[in-house]
Parts: structure tokens; C-alpha cells; sequence
């Protein structure tokens, strides 16, 4: 068998105007929504805070990849890894789109109404925590983390591209380990401050590994869209293999199955139990239009995924792989809506234009970031210590 | 831009020059030849402690369950304790065999055979206890959905049943997936033996092996299914296990993180395990060059993993105690940490949280002395993780006046002491008759096994094969 080398052109045609375009309809898309923010407000900030989330989580999911990529020292990811690090590198940029969310806290967070802390003295003893000062200090910690471990894992990677210099690789361990401790904390908590504190009476031990869960499964749905992406325009066909996409759609299909796994055990046992501090919360999301998108949920982003990605064969099958990362992202937007909307519109869902808008515009943003990063350096981190290992994967 | 670095090759899997035919004397030889001394030793030790077992086992059924320290409000002591410790030690086993098979994760080979056959004893070590629980064991098969004229059905609702099916399930597919993989190996020792009676023997349950192309075909084909099969077991089981707890509404058992928490835990002490099995093997019949400083190294990092994964929970628990606002909530892990049972708090927090960030350090994993120390202070401390969820949240409950101090009697102790006698009589069993390491598992991940026409730059090599 003849040992694969590296024949693909590895930067991204310079001439491409993808990110351009993503800005202009990011920009005219964020134009309409500010008309929302006079005509709407509140219903601006909810919208604004599913969005937010969306890209937040597939930020922080790629985040985690890359960590746990350079920890397992992991071969098949070698040729696909700078899809999801120059999504986090990002990072810094997703936390300043979190800054008119802070201007929204009264309109978001019920915590933030001091007539409601009068009368419930429930909501009042947690005053500690969910206050404005230290809910914006712990965001700032937040994306100062991420932020950090983003940027650092990128430049690390790219000087490492440029240099040849193999003490950047294990420098790369050194950043992920504690990176990915500090990671789980940040992300849990980030959960709490963002979705669980909309209802400050409702609390879930699970709660930061449900959206942990959903963001992991979603970086793969987007890492896989972005290789078929890149694939239609004829680049890295030879570099990313069949093999690796075989091996990142095994965990995608794995990672669905642990999302199904947490999201389930989490409703379970607040279903069972049926306290009614508790079952207040997913019965509210199964009522009035919630119900229909919890089923969706199910089956969209477990039952249907799970059957037709179990066969090996289809896991090397782009058709089958890709419409299930279609379906994945779209029902992860869905999920974090089935979470944060129901605190606006209680008992029936309700369709606003600006969760449309502002999914579009948060979204081009996001891809127009990454599509302006990607384009200044290697696609494919071409000195890696284990990249003729990955390539030569089959 | 072209590559500037090279290729840099993992450290070999197998260290010491090893051929084919010396990993088969290697492990072969250790069931071929007379048992040492220290063997006969510590068998007859486990025998010893396996008829206490069975002694106290007698005694709890001719007595009753009177003679165990349950009483109002703890109903349940040490028998759930270590149930669900033993029950989480069999963890290990499969995730290795099956979930590090999934993964393609070439390093499982030198340690799955051994951390399966930890599982199945661990297994039936854990089954006793829900067994003998009952009471009147004689009519144990309650529990099966079998009609009957007292119109008396399981209670489908109870995650006490799903345990008695998933605890089954698992067994039963563990001990499959064992064996399976032993087929290849159990032939390789049946062409070896000298003894007619081993001939025979390992000749039955090779199942005819002849290693011919298709039967590999075949093997590989149902290790697959199998391993398959086996991951959601490893969730499943332990899932089951922390829904015992999960669903009841009792503060401290009630919480949502439950299911993955459980399942950590039980990587994290499975895994503290294998470890101290292996250190001990390893050294004893010098199979050093087989199980590595690297695989050692491998699995401290998922000691420290897991670790931290308990750890988190254990703060997560608290943080939402405080956050919930719900006052028997907060009482529950206050009382935990500062309570009546706060010795055993701290304890597991230390064994549990502390002590593997040991294993940050590169020395630390590395050196055998402390991970084999850390790997039983890991298995001290999950004991006592379970001992605290179960007791601290029953003996002060929501009726002051029913508050009580829970003690073991020394049947409880007996019992628990006289398990390990079932699991070593057992193991020790397993490495004198079978091939402690997957023979052929490990051939596969020996250069070899790779016959390339290639350098290590990837460069071809002038003579073309084919």
C-alpha cells in the first residue's frame, strides 16, 4: 500500500469572499432585529439569548474537542482540527456579543426584580449568587477563560505550522489538561447563569452536563458540515479521508447517544420523582406547541440520528452523515428555544420573527469569524507530529 | 507548504523485543507449568475467607436480616454499600473490552482479559448482597415476572427490579464477551498443553479452533456485536444502580446528576482496581514488558478523569443544595460534610478528590509505588462515597425524634471480609488456568503484525511487493 503525503492545497483560496458575505447578511439581518429591540424588547432579549446560546455552545463544544483532542493525542482528528479551533479561537469575539444580553437582565432574569425578591422569599435567599454584579464578574471570568484557551490553542497550532517547533505540541497538553478541568466548571456554571436562572426557582444537578452534552453533539454536526462544505469546493478531498470521517462520525453517533442519555436522565428522574419544585419546569415545556417540540427533540435528535447512523456503513455514507447534521443543528437551535422561550410565553408558544432574524444574524457572524480566520492560515496543520499517522488512516 | 516535521511514532505497545512466539510463552507458560508456592498460599487464604462468606450468608438466612445493624430510620447498610461498590469495580472490565475496543484504542489489549474476568467476579460479588436481602431468599424468584395464583406481579415501576434485569443482562454479557475472546487463546494453550486432561479441556471450550481465515472472519465479526452490545451495559447498569437512589424523593438521593456521576465513579474505582490487580501481577510473573509503564501511565490519566468527573458532582450537589433554597436539601449536605458521619464525609472526599490530583504530575503516574498506593486509597474512598450517600441521607431524616447513629454488626463486617474471599478464590483460579493477557490481542498490536513496504517518514521503500 503507497503511505499517503500531503498533496492538497492547504490554505484557503484568498480570492473566496465567504466571510464577506456572512458579515453583509449578519449586518442587515442585525439591522431588522434592532427594529425588534424598540417595537419588542423583551421579546428582543429572549431571541437574542436562544441565539446567543446556539453559537456559545457550538463554540464551547469545538473548544472542548480540541482539548480533549490534543490530551487523547488522538490521530484521525490531526487533519479535521483546525475546523473546530478556529471556531473557538473565536471566543473572545462570542463573549462581546454577550454584552447586550447585560443590558437585558431585567428583562430576562426575574432575579433582577427587586418587587419579586420582596414578595418570594425563595428567589431572595439566593441573592448571593444570582445578583447583576456577580453574574456579570462570572461571565467576564467565563469568556476570559475560554477566551484564553481558545486563542492560545490556535496560535500555539499555527506557530507550530510555521515553525516546525515541537515544544508548541506538548505545550498544547500542558494548556488542555487544566484547560478542560476548568472547562467543566466554567461551562456548568455558564448554564446556570444563562438558561437555568430564567426560572431562579427551578434548579437540575445536570443541568450544566445537559448543555455540555448538546454542545459536544452539535460541534460534530458542525465540523461535519464544514468538511462537506469545504469538500464542494474541491478542498482537502485528499486530506480528509474517508477515514477520518468515518472515525468523527463513530463519535458523532457515540455523542448522540450520550446526549440522549443525559437529557433523558434528567427528565426521568425529575419525572419520577414529580416534586413540584421541580416537574414545574418540563411541564411547562410540554404544553401549548412545547409538547410538539419536545417530541421533535426525541426523535430528531436521538431516535431517527441513532437508526440510521448505527450501520458502519453509514458512517462513512456523507449523504446520511450530513442530513443528520442538518437535522442536529436545527434541533439544537430548537432545544435551546424548547429551554428559554417558555419563561416569555408561558403555555403557548409563540413565533416571533426576531428568533429568526437574530438566529441569522448571531449565526453569520459566527460562520463570517471563521471563514476570515480560516482563510489567513493553514487549513490543516501541515507539521504536526502525528499527521502521517492520520493520513495514513484507512 | 510542505511538512517540516516527521513522523513521530507512538512508543511501541509491546516493549522488549518481543516475537509472536515469545508472547505466547510469555502467557502460556504461566498455565503450563507448576503453580508457584505463594499461589497455594493465597488460594487456600480466599478459600478461607469464601467459607466465612458462606458462614455468614448461612447465618443471615437461618437469623434473618435482624442480624445486620439496619434498624429505623437506616434501612439500608452495608449490604447496598457493597453492592454497589462491587457492582462499580466490575465497570472497569467492560469499558475497557468494550468501549477502549470501540475507540480502536490499541493499549486495552494487554489488560482487557484481565479487568474482564475483575468484572465478572466483581460481578457476582455484588450480586450476592440484593440477593440475600431479601430475607427469604427461598422465594427469590418473586422477583421474575412469573404467573402465579396469588396474582402478585413485580413492581414494573421500581428501579429495584431493573436492577435484578440489568445486573443479569450485564453478567451475562460480560461473561459471553469473555469468552469469546478467549476462544482464540483457549486454542492457542490447548496445542501447548502436555497433559491429556488439559488437551481435553481447553480442546472443549476452544470450540474447535483452527484460526483459519473465515473463523477470524467470523470472531471479529461477533467481538464487534458484542462490544456493541456491551457499552450501553456499562451505562445502563450503573444508571439503574444510581436510579436505586435517584428517583426516591429523599434529599441526598434525589438529585439529577446521578446517572453519569454513578457511571464515573464506577470507572474511576473499576479502573483504581485493575491497577492494584495489575501492579501485583505484573511484577509476579513478569509480564512487565507486556502491561508498560505506558499503559500504567494511561490508566492513571483516566483515574484522574474520573476523579475529577466525582469530583465535580460532589460540588455540584452541594452548590445546588444551597442554590435549590430547599432547606432539607441544604440540611442533607451540610450534615454530610458536617454532621454526625462527617469522618466518612471527609474521608471519601480526600481518597476521592485529593488524592488523585497526585496524578497531575508526569512522576506520579509514572512511578509504580504511588499508583499503587493512590489505587487503593481510590477504593477505600468510593467505598465510603457509597457508604455516605446511603446512611448520611437516611439517619437524620425529616422526623428528628427517628434520628439514629447507623453501626454495622459484625455479621455486616464478616460479610463484606468474606466477599473477598469469593473474588480472590476466583481470580486466582483465572491466572492459573487461563491466559491472563488476550494473546492474540496483543499480537495485533505488535509491529508484526503490520508488514508495511514503507519507512518511518513514509517514504517508499525502493523494492516494490506488489
Amino acid at each position: 500500500m503507497h503511505q499517503a503525503k500531503l498533496i492538497d492545497s492547504l490554505t484557503y483560496p484568498e480570492t473566496a469572499k465567504t466571510h464577506k458575505i456572512l458579515f453583509g447578511i449578519a449586518l442587515i439581518a442585525g439591522l431588522i432585529s434592532l427594529a425588534g429591540l424598540f417595537t419588542d424588547t423583551k421579546q428582543f432579549f429572549f431571541s437574542y439569548l436562544t441565539s446567543f446560546v446556539f453559537i456559545a455552545s457550538i463554540g464551547l463544544g469545538c473548544l472542548f474537542f480540541v482539548m480533549i483532542h490534543y490530551i487523547t493525542r488522538s490521530e484521525y482528528g490531526v487533519t479535521l482540527r483546525r475546523i473546530p479551533e478556529t471556531y473557538s479561537s473565536n471566543m473572545l469575539y462570542v463573549g462581546l456579543l454577550f454584552i447586550p444580553i447585560l443590558f437585558g437582565m431585567q428583562y430576562l432574569y426575574p432575579w433582577t426584580d427587586q418587587a419579586l425578591l420582596a414578595k418570594d422569599q425563595l428567589i431572595a435567599d439566593k441573592t448571593p449568587y444570582l445578583n447583576t454584579t456577580f453574574f456579570i464578574i462570572r461571565n467576564v471570568i467565563y469568556f476570559g477563560i475560554w477566551s484564553f484557551l481558545g486563542y492560545r490553542l490556535y496560535t500555539n497550532a499555527t506557530n507550530l505550522d510555521k515553525t516546525g517547533d515541537l515544544s508548541l505540541d506538548a505545550a498544547q497538553r500542558k494548556v488542555s489538561a487544566p484547560g478542560l478541568f476548568i472547562f467543566g466548571f466554567t461551562t456548568a456554571f455558564a448554564s446556570f447563569d444563562w438558561m437555568m436562572s430564567l426560572d431562579p426557582a427551578w434548579f437540575s444537578t445536570m443541568f450544566g452536563v445537559y448543555l455540555f452534552a448538546m454542545s459536544f453533539q452539535v460541534f460534530f454536526a458542525v465540523t461535519i458540515l464544514t468538511v462537506l462544505y469545504l469538500r464542494s469546493k474541491q478542498l482537502l478531498t485528499n486530506t480528509i479521508t474517508n477515514a477520518h470521517m468515518r472515525d468523527i462520525s463513530l463519535l458523532f453517533f457515540g455523542f448522540t447517544v450520550f446526549y440522549a442519555y443525559i437529557a433523558f436522565g434528567q427528565y426521568f428522574l425529575i419525572y419520577y420523582a414529580n416534586f413540584p419544585k421541580s416537574i414545574l419546569w418540563y411541564y411547562n415545556r410540554f404544553d401549548g406547541g412545547y409538547d410538539t417540540m419536545a417530541w421533535l427533540l426525541l426523535f430528531g435528535k436521538f431516535v431517527v440520528p441513532f437508526i440510521l447512523m448505527l450501520p458502519a456503513k453509514a458512517k462513512t455514507n456523507m449523504k446520511i452523515v450530513g442530513s443528520m447534521s442538518v437535522l442536529i443543528i436545527a434541533l439544537h437551535f430548537v432545544e435551546i428555544y424548547w429551554i428559554v422561550m417558555p419563561t416569555l410565553h408561558k403555555g403557548t408558544a409563540v413565533f416571533h420573527w426576531l428568533d429568526i432574524t437574530l438566529l441569522i444574524s448571531l449565526s453569520a457572524v459566527f460562520l463570517g469569524l471563521f471563514f476570515s480566520k480560516f482563510r489567513s492560515n493553514n487549513m490543516v496543520s501541515n507539521n504536526d507530529p502525528r499527521l502521517q499517522a492520520s493520513l495514513s488512516k484507512h | 507548504m510542505s511538512q517540516k516535521t516527521t513522523y513521530i511514532p507512538e512508543p511501541e505497545l509491546v516493549q522488549g523485543n518481543h516475537t509472536f512466539g515469545s508472547i505466547t510463552s510469555l502467557v502460556g507458560d504461566i498455565v503450563e507449568t507448576p503453580a508457584p508456592r505463594w499461589w497455594y498460599i493465597a488460594f487456600a487464604v480466599s478459600n478461607l475467607l469464601l467459607g466465612l462468606l458462606l458462614a455468614m450468608l448461612a447465618y443471615l438466612i437461618w437469623e434473618g436480616t435482624g442480624v445486620w445493624g439496619l434498624q429505623n430510620p437506616v434501612g439500608w447498610g452495608w449490604a447496598i454499600v457493597n453492592f454497589v461498590w462491587w457492582v462499580g469495580i466490575g465497570h472497569a472490565g467492560t469499558l475497557i473490552s468494550a468501549i477502549l475496543f470501540l475507540f480502536r484504542q490499541g493499549w486495552r489489549t494487554a489488560i482487557n482479559r484481565f479487568a474482564e474476568a475483575m468484572t465478572i467476579f466483581a460481578v457476582m460479588c455484588a450480586g450476592i448482597f440484593p440477593a440475600v436481602h431479601v430475607g427469604r431468599i427461598w422465594v427469590i424468584y418473586w422477583v421474575f415476572p412469573l404467573p402465579n395464583q396469588m396474582q402478585m406481579w413485580p413492581n414494573f415501576n421500581s428501579p429495584l427490579l431493573w436492577d435484578v434485569f440489568a445486573v443479569s443482562t450485564y453478567f451475562t454479557v460480560s461473561l459471553l464477551f469473555w469468552y469469546v475472546g478467549l476462544v482464540p487463546d483457549l486454542a492457542t494453550l490447548r496445542d501447548r498443553v502436555k497433559s491429556k486432561l488439559g488437551k481435553m479441556l481447553y480442546g472443549t471450550f476452544a470450540l474447535g479452533w483452527t484460526g483459519g481465515n473465515r473463523q477470524w472472519q467470523h470472531y471479529e465479526k461477533s467481538y464487534l456485536i458484542l462490544a456493541g452490545l456491551a457499552t450501553p451495559l456499562v451505562l445502563s447498569v450503573h444508571t439503574i444502580v444510581s436510579f436505586d437512589f435517584a428517583v426516591s424523593i429523599i434529599p441526598g438521593w434525589h438529585t439529577t446528576i446521578f446517572p453519569p456521576y454513578f457511571v464515573a465513579g464506577a470507572v474511576f474505582s473499576g479502573f483504581a482496581m485493575v491497577m492494584t490487580l495489575m501492579l501485583i501481577t505484573r511484577k509476579i510473573y513478569g509480564l512487565q514488558d507486556i502491561m508498560t509503564i505506558n499503559h500504567i501511565e494511561k490508566m492513571n490519566i483516566i483515574i484522574l478523569v474520573t476523579g475529577n468527573m466525582v469530583g465535580f458532582a460532589y460540588i455540584m450537589e452541594f452548590f445546588i443544595a444551597w442554590y435549590s433554597g430547599f432547606e432539607y436539601e441544604k440540611f442533607a449536605f451540610v450534615n454530610r460534610a458536617f454532621g454526625p458521619y462527617a469522618w466518612a464525609y471527609w474521608i471519601m472526599f480526600l481518597c476521592n478528590v485529593i488524592s488523585p490530583q497526585f496524578f497531575w504530575s508526569k512522576k506520579m503516574r509514572t512511578s509504580i509505588t504511588a499508583s499503587f498506593i493512590l489505587s487503593i486509597v481510590v477504593n477505600i474512598g468510593m467505598w465510603f462515597e457509597r457508604f455516605v450517600i446511603t446512611v448520611t441521607s437516611l439517619a437524620q431524616d425529616y422526623i428528628p425524634a427517628s434520628w439514629g447513629y447507623y453501626s454495622p454488626t459484625w455479621v455486616d463486617i464478616l460479610t463484606y471480609v468474606g466477599t473477598f474471599g469469593l473474588f480472590f478464590s476466583n481470580f486466582l483460579l483465572f491466572l492459573r488456568f487461563l491466559p491472563m493477557v488476550a494473546i492474540a490481542e496483543v499480537k495485533m498490536v505488535m509491529p508484526q503484525a503490520d508488514p508495511h513496504n514503507y519507512d518511518e517518514d513514509g517514504n517508499e521503500l525502493p523494492k516494490e511487493s506488489h
